[in-house]
């Protein structure tokens, strides 16, 4: 509003200059930020720990882990030390013992009665308890409970925490280092697989037109050809081992991730601020690895979750049509397989690493949900 | 859509062809004779080597090998596990378990998938959604031989309701299917959890529609509605999912016969691969790319033809 002088009142009007005073002096300034910025990261994060089965699962597979690297070393055996006379032992662990339960005992069925007086079958303290009396055809029979490691002859304070398999080895140090290769063969497969996604895909993705018919074309005959036969294919060709593993599954297993990163370089490689960064010069490489690239991290990394298991599953699958990790180096799919040969008498030796490998399986597949749900909110709720 | 179907089955006969060329160059260049047998004279072995073209150089062989399967639909002849037999033979012996444990574990997983699905969806956030989902996240993640072992140990030895291993003897088909049930179950929990999750997803999505709501105001019972309408609009995509299952299956199917002595494709691929019968082998790997082929194309195809709101092929 504009005042005009001459309206104003007699006594205003005339008021001498120095009686005015400015009002404004101080800069109007916005209120200072009082929180931390939150980032995509620190977004993800607080929504993950808010996940309790995500939370939960983590920290199984971080023990998992950590036990891969530390028990092998401190079992006292070493994966491949046979002892043929202490074969197929049972389980037996200090401390435990003493309830009853892994203290190394075994019930032996249809002995005869009169054996059990002969110490070179039983030695003294051996038997525990008769659980059963019978006769068949006039002999006399029992079931009978012994303690095994005594049996045999296991010099005392000398235990096996998961028993011994068939030529004696400590199935708890196999088992750990199996879970160790396993992890290791996971681990690198899956990065190899996402790296040769991600450059695959990015430059189908940004060069676009023919390079990137090409490239899809590629990649369907190659998605087209059967996963299994693909795999038994290269294991045959490059014979068993761990490198050839990695390999194998590497074959056809970036497909998935090239296909999302195409995607997301279609989605984003029209954006303006793509085209700001073209017109001030920034080069191909640039655009595509710190422009493009960084929008599909969250999807990388889901992906990448819930390969894990998936590449642990292949690892056992091969392992088991014999076509795995070179013997005497133990993997959780060797032990699965020796163990179910003999699982109707020792089962202790595909309980420990079935459980092994369906809590690794279920810990990851959850975390991986949970992480999928922290990363893209807008995929929630699926399970 | 004809030249779409046409075009899908050009790229199919290409990628069978590559197969085929990849398991002949990588199985047969393997540095193992493929007769190693020291009972056979080495004169009778140089006549067999002959008659299969064995002593002419690989290029040649690999000509016979495809000229062979084309024209004549002639594998080869099994080597080490069937000596003399032709490869087409030993897998038509071995092909009637593998096709009904693989057959009847998916026949199995797709009912029993949709009830647990919908009920889930019904039940949402409820007990029973959360314990079909837990469940199926645990069937999901753990390995169907682990439940193979699982099944084979509680249920033979503890509870013995089922034989131990396949009987391989029995004459009646409920005899073969009795002694099949425990390896179906083990094969059907992981497609059967599959299925319950999508439709799962599916039908809560579809439940909360607006087309639904209109169902509901015009006087359906929620039963109706949702038999009638939503029902059918989740089926869509599982149809494309149940298809692709069919390779998973397979390919679980090889372990699963192993554990349980089942004399199928999978003990069969398994044990030439390990005993080095070549051409058992290539050929039994081109059967299962040629199922896993087949499947792929069906489900291409299918796409249009279960939704029509889907154009399949069609330019812009």
């Amino acid at each position: 509003m504009i005042i005009d002088r001459n309206n104003l009142p007699e006594d205003i009007r005339n008021l001498p200059e120095s009686s005015f005073e400015i009002v404004g002096t101080e800069d109007i300034r916005d209120e200072a930020f009082r929180t931390e910025p939150v980032g995509f990261f620190k977004d993800a994060v607080s929504r993950l720990t808010k996940n309790k089965l995500s939370v939960i699962s983590f920290w199984i597979i971080m023990l998992i882990i950590a036990s891969s690297i530390i028990v092998p070393n401190c079992t006292g055996y070493t994966y491949s030390e046979q002892n043929v006379a202490f074969k197929n032992l049972p389980p037996k662990v200090p401390g435990l013992e003493k309830l009853g339960i892994l203290d190394g005992t075994r019930v032996m069925t249809n002995r005869r009665k009169d054996s059990l007086n002969d110490p070179t079958q039983f030695p003294p303290g051996s038997v525990i308890e008769i659980v059963k009396e019978y006769s068949h055809s006039g002999v006399e029979m029992v079931d009978v409970k012994v303690d095994f490691y005594r049996m045999v002859g296991v010099p005392e304070g000398r235990y096996h925490w998961m028993g011994t398999d068939y030529l004696g080895r400590d199935l708890c140090t196999r088992l750990f280092l199996g879970a160790r290769i396993s992890l290791i063969i996971a681990f690198f497969s899956v990065v190899t697989n996402i790296c040769i996604g991600i450059i695959y895909g990015a430059c189908s993705g940004y060069y676009g037109g023919r390079v990137d018919m090409m490239l899809t074309h590629f990649a369907e005959i190659l998605d087209g050809l059967p996963y299994i036969v693909v795999t038994i294919l290269f294991m045959l060709l490059l014979g068993s081992g761990m490198v050839s593993i990695v390999l194998a599954l590497t074959v056809t297993g970036w497909i998935g991730t090239s296909r999302l990163v195409r995607a997301q370089f279609y989605r984003f490689k029209g954006r303006e601020y793509v085209l700001a960064a073209r017109t001030l010069g920034v080069k191909d490489r640039a655009l595509i690895f710190r422009h493009i690239l960084p929008n599909a991290i969250g999807p990388i990394i889901t992906r990448a979750m819930i390969s894990i298991p998936g590449a642990i599953f292949s690892e056992s699958f091969l392992a088991y049509i014999g076509l795995g990790i070179k013997p005497p180096n133990p993997s959780i799919g060797i032990l699965l397989s020796d163990g179910q040969k003999v699982l109707l008498q020792y089962p202790y030796q595909t309980v420990f690493p079935a459980v092994l490998i369906s809590l690794l399986m279920v810990s990851f597949n959850l975390f991986a949900n949970g992480l999928r749900d922290a990363l893209d909110p807008t995929q929630r709720g699926e399970v | 859509m004809l030249r779409y179907s046409l075009a899908r089955f050009g790229a199919m006969l290409l990628t069978m062809f590559i197969i085929m060329s990849l398991s002949f160059w990588i199985i047969r260049l393997m540095p193992q004779s493929i007769f190693e047998n020291p009972e056979v004279a080495p004169e009778v072995q140089k006549l067999l080597e002959a008659e299969m073209h064995l002593d002419k150089p690989m290029v040649v062989q690999y000509y016979y090998f495809i000229r062979d399967i084309i024209t004549k639909r002639d594998f080869g002849r099994s080597v080490k596990l069937r000596p003399g037999m032709e490869v087409f033979k030993v897998i038509a012996s071995r092909i009637k378990p593998s096709v009904v444990l693989n057959f009847f574990s998916l026949l199995m997983a797709i009912p029993a998938g949709i009830i647990l699905g919908t009920i889930a969806a019904l039940q949402r956030n409820k007990l029973a959604d959360n314990i079909i989902s837990f469940l199926v996240v645990i069937f999901i993640s753990v390995p169907s031989f682990v439940f193979g072992s699982v099944l084979q140990y509680t249920f033979t030895f503890k509870i013995p309701i089922f034989p131990t291993l396949y009987d391989a003897s029995a004459t009646s088909f409920r005899a073969m299917f009795h002694s099949l049930t425990l390896p179906i179950i083990a094969l059907a929990l992981g497609p059967c959890a599959t299925i319950a999750r999508y439709l799962r997803g599916e039908l809560i999505e579809t439940l909360s529609s607006e087309f639904l709501l209109l169902a509901r105001t015009k006087g359906l019972t929620r039963a109706q509605a949702v038999v009638r309408h939503a029902f059918r609009n989740s089926m869509v995509p599982i149809a494309n999912t149940v298809i692709p299952m069919i390779t998973g299956i397979m390919g679980g199917s090889l372990v699963i016969e192993r554990i349980f002595a089942v004399p199928g494709m999978g003990g069969q691929l398994v044990q030439s691969i390990t005993v080095g019968d070549h051409f058992l082998t290539v050929a039994l790997l081109m059967f299962y790319s040629a199922i896993s082929l087949v499947t792929i194309f069906i489900v291409d195809i299918s796409y249009g033809l279960i939704d029509p709101r889907i154009r399949v092929g069609g330019g812009k």
